[in-house]
């Protein structure tokens, strides 16, 4: 049997597992339970564009059935105008990685147990909140097109985070850690984090505020990788390139930063933003988006790598069974050949920053913004008075040649990015990075 | 028992099942059934890239045992009986808390308050407001990036083993559109429950921004007065102010303004306070997510902070009253305290009659220290502005400030308002705020 005409191509991506949470706030449990989820994608690509449907509580159909929607999907797509060609990928799935401790086989009740000794942990003087969750989502996919493809994998997210407010003459401060992984289930032995995050947020009662201006800084390696993530990353998207809503737009073999810099975007790399085929079911590898300093290649899906080239595809991800967006996934800056010590030197005076609260750009002007959880100030040197609400913004055709050296310690973190609606699981890493003439924001004055 | 919309009495009859089977094994069930459509159209530059229909149906399990709230949802409706087990599993693990139960049906009027029943959900309305919009951007120099229209239609129903059986029906029409000139960009939007947006107005200003907001100019470190528009204004207090203004946060020890109740936090003459029954106002109920009898929450009046907002879950637990601020988020998810329309008032002024840096929208608003209120944000399409007209465009700039002390730094708020999301906000002229320049 056939499709009904007019279809060029389609895809199905059907979405089905279960989350577990849990959620431990000043000793008390919140909440600990499953919700099951279950839901379809079915994307047709018409004489034009696409037409796409959305199903909840989807079951597979039979030919007659799946017709049908095909033909629904089809109607909609007769409403659009842009044409839309898909680039030649090769199409296959990697293995997920094995984990170590399924956190299926394991009891709620251990789960919540071990999440509320993390929780006690942050138990300090002067933390008057403490609060931790556990999140768990295990999703079964399954991709099918009209080209005969047709793959399905299982992957299992686990992790936790752990707040700790501290409070003293109506001053707040609040440390904040995470753990999240695909390599199995992670919260046996971890009231050091609890620790860690109650020992920040105490300290950070004393600090200072950073006064704010053009100053050298030093990244640590998580900050330092959303720094990449949110300077690089996003104005490397393909669709943004494509929308001409990216100032990487026509800088291929530009140089935009010095040739220290190689930053890159694996979603074969087995950290949190792993995917075994990307969203439309093409084979996942290495981009090389800033190679020496220079802009080498961006990140794409068959649409966008047919519309703007540069590049592979590869890089469509999609929360669930959202339509597949050009995302990220496991971004980092490779690592330079600095120790910390020389980096820190080099800085003489200056700011350390540590941690993330996130961050954000806006690829078409160039602009972004992230903010560290904390920092100290570098005095030759050496690291001196604690700082905190401290963040730094720039423009990405110039911050970029500011990165003076890159160090040899990269460490990857995970955590989550949103795009259009969509929040997808991502890590983000590089080493130690010491930046000239960065813009830092914060309310200390002289 | 499928994603097509129902009868609202044939769904209350299916709800009655899970009702009677939870009210045999635990004190108290609530159910709550959100099915729906939606069809959106995006653009990518000028033409339509994709048109996508959207069928959801969710279905959500509380039950509640000798103070132990358990939940559970899921896509699938005939899986009722998992998620009921797994509700009253969830509830065995929680801590036991003070409860006086869920609440008992009341009488509302039958009038609807988020419903226009002229709204077509079909892909050739999404498709007509893209191409408004594109009329609209055509005003000005500028290049179009991207631009999304949706019309939707939804029915949520609530009911408990107490009798509670209420049922709304919701319609929703949004537009945005984003715009560049040379590396200047621009965006806009708009959103409405009823059929009376301007979507040429959405894509009018979205190129208005692009292309006045090129070739600006540098701006040096210092304290200036500052305009935040609505959408900027919107951007802060979500970030970090109506947080701590949940009564969850208040007591477990995460709200700033916990200690300040009976304290003056602005000017004397303002007001915040949640208007559930606003007519046109997106988050407008006769009941919240708990079906408590919504009403209207006074947060701050004559500058004093006055209340907080509470669920069923918090107000008992620390002895308060319900404030029927408990919302859910869609369809599959779960509750928490929130707002239905959160009004900003006081005395209006000409808030932009003297020289004043106007800034329409900030980046990294959600990197704002939820605690303390301190943030420092990148500042976007940003003028000096004099006599209510925007003048030279400040190229790139950061607003560093306290999102709390911020509200006793006002210079006056504007006459018009807009409603952004669940928010109905004034302009907001703030003093003498720290910019730190480039």
């Amino acid at each position: 049997m056939s499709e009904p005409p007019g279809i060029r191509y389609y895809d199905l991506r059907h979405v089905r597992g279960e989350s577990t949470l849990v959620d431990i706030d000043n000793g008390s449990v919140e909440s600990a339970g499953t919700s099951f989820f279950n839901r379809a994608i079915l994307r047709v690509l018409g004489p034009h564009g696409w037409g796409i449907l959305q199903i909840d509580n989807f079951k597979p159909a039979s030919w007659e059935k799946f017709n049908a929607l095909l033909d629904s999907a089809a109607k909609l797509a007769a409403i659009t105008g842009q044409d839309v060609n898909l680039h030649e990928a090769s199409q296959r799935a990697c293995k997920v990685p094995v984990m170590s401790e399924d956190p299926r086989g394991i009891s709620i009740e251990e789960k919540t147990s071990l999440l509320a000794e993390i929780e006690r942990a942050a138990a300090l003087p002067e933390v008057v909140n403490r609060r931790a969750n556990y999140i768990e989502r295990s999703e079964h996919v399954t991709f099918s097109d009209s080209s005969g493809h047709e793959f399905s994998y299982e992957i299992c997210r686990s992790g936790f985070n752990v707040l700790a407010v501290a409070s003293r003459n109506g001053t707040m401060q609040m440390g904040y850690e995470r753990e999240h992984s695909i390599h199995g289930f992670d919260l046996r032995h971890r009231q050091e984090y609890g620790r860690n995050a109650a020992k920040v947020a105490v300290s950070l009662l004393d600090a200072g505020h950073a006064k704010g201006g053009r100053m050298r800084v030093v990244l640590d390696p998580e900050l330092a990788g959303v720094f990449a993530h949110e300077a690089v990353g996003h104005a490397s998207e393909g669709d943004l390139v494509q929308e001409g809503n990216s100032v990487l737009a026509k800088m291929t073999g530009a140089s935009i930063g010095n040739n220290r810099l190689t930053i890159v975007d694996d979603p074969a790399l087995p950290e949190f933003g792993f995917e075994p085929f990307d969203a439309e079911g093409v084979a996942v590898q290495r981009t090389e988006i800033i190679r020496k300093g220079v802009v080498n290649a961006f990140l794409h899906s068959r649409e966008t790598l047919a519309a703007v080239g540069n590049g592979i595809a590869g890089h469509a991800r999609a929360m669930g069974a959202e339509p597949p967006l050009v995302r990220m996934s496991n971004t980092y800056i490779e690592n330079g050949d600095s120790t910390r010590e020389e980096i820190m030197e080099a800085c003489k005076n200056g700011i350390l920053l540590k941690g993330s609260r996130g961050g954000q750009v806006d690829p078409g002007r160039g602009v972004f913004q992230f903010n560290a959880e904390y920092g100290y100030l570098i005095e030759r040197g050496e690291c001196t008075t604690m700082v905190r609400d401290v963040s730094l913004s720039g423009d990405i055709l110039s911050t970029l040649h500011g990165i003076l050296l890159c160090g040899n310690d990269r460490a990857m973190h995970p955590g989550y990015c949103g795009k259009g609606g969509q929040s997808v699981p991502v890590s983000d890493g590089a080493p130690h990075v010491l930046l000239d003439n960065a813009v830092v924001g914060g309310s200390g004055v002289d | 028992m499928s994603c097509s919309i129902t009868r609202w009495w044939v769904a209350v009859a299916w709800i009655d099942r899970i009702l009677k089977e939870g009210s045999r094994r635990v004190e108290e069930v609530e159910v709550f059934y959100g099915e729906g459509t939606a069809i959106s159209a995006d653009l990518k530059r000028r033409n339509v890239n994709l048109a996508i229909r959207s069928d959801e149906c969710g279905l959500g399990i509380r039950t509640i045992d000798k103070g132990r709230i358990g939940s559970s949802t899921t896509h699938d409706p005939k899986r009722w009986r998992e998620c009921l087990d797994a509700a009253i599993a969830s509830g065995r693990l929680a801590t036991p808390q003070q409860w006086g139960g869920l609440p008992r049906q009341s009488e509302f009027s039958t009038e609807t308050l988020c419903y226009d029943p002229t709204i077509p959900v079909d892909p050739k309305t999404a498709s007509g407001l893209l191409g408004k919009m594109l009329e609209g951007a055509a005003e000005h120099p500028a290049e179009v990036t991207s631009g999304t229209a949706t019309v939707s239609s939804t029915t949520d129903t609530v009911a408990n083993s107490n009798g509670v059986r209420y049922t709304s029906r919701h319609t929703g029409v949004s537009v945005s559109l984003e715009a560049i000139k040379e590396h200047s960009t621009g965006s806009e939007f708009a959103q409405s429950c009823y059929n009376d947006i301007d979507p040429y107005s959405v894509g009018e200003r979205a190129a208005f921004f692009a292309s006045q907001s090129a070739g600006g100019t540098d701006i040096q470190t210092g304290k200036y007065d500052i305009l935040l528009s609505p959408i900027a204004y919107a951007e802060l207090l979500g970030a970090a102010f109506i947080p701590a203004l949940s009564g969850r946060n208040v007591h477990a020890g995460r709200s700033h303004l916990a200690s300040q109740l009976g304290e003056s936090i602005m000017d004397s003459q303002s007001s915040m306070y949640d208007d559930t029954y606003r007519q046109k106002g997106l988050g407008s109920t006769f009941w919240d997510a708990e079906g408590m009898p919504a009403r209207r929450v006074e947060f701050v009046r004559g500058g004093t902070l006055s209340s907080f907002a509470y669920d069923l879950r918090t107000a008992y637990r620390y002895g308060k009253e319900s404030t029927a601020s408990a919302l859910r988020s869609g369809a599959h998810g779960g509750t928490g305290i929130g707002h239905h329309n959160f009004i900003v008032d006081g005395p209006r002024t000409e808030v932009a009659d003297d020289r004043v840096i106007y800034v329409h929208s900030v980046v990294g608003a959600h990197t704002a220290n939820p605690m303390s209120g301190d943030f420092s944000v990148e500042i976007s399409n940003s003028f000096w502005m004099e006599d209510g007209e925007f003048q030279a465009p400040i190229r790139s700039a950061m607003l560093a400030g306290n999102v709390f002390a911020m509200h006793k730094e006002t210079g006056g708020i504007s006459e018009e308002v807009r409603q952004i999301g669940s928010l109905v906000l004034p302009s907001i002229r703030l003093i003498s705020q720290r910019i730190i320049g480039t």
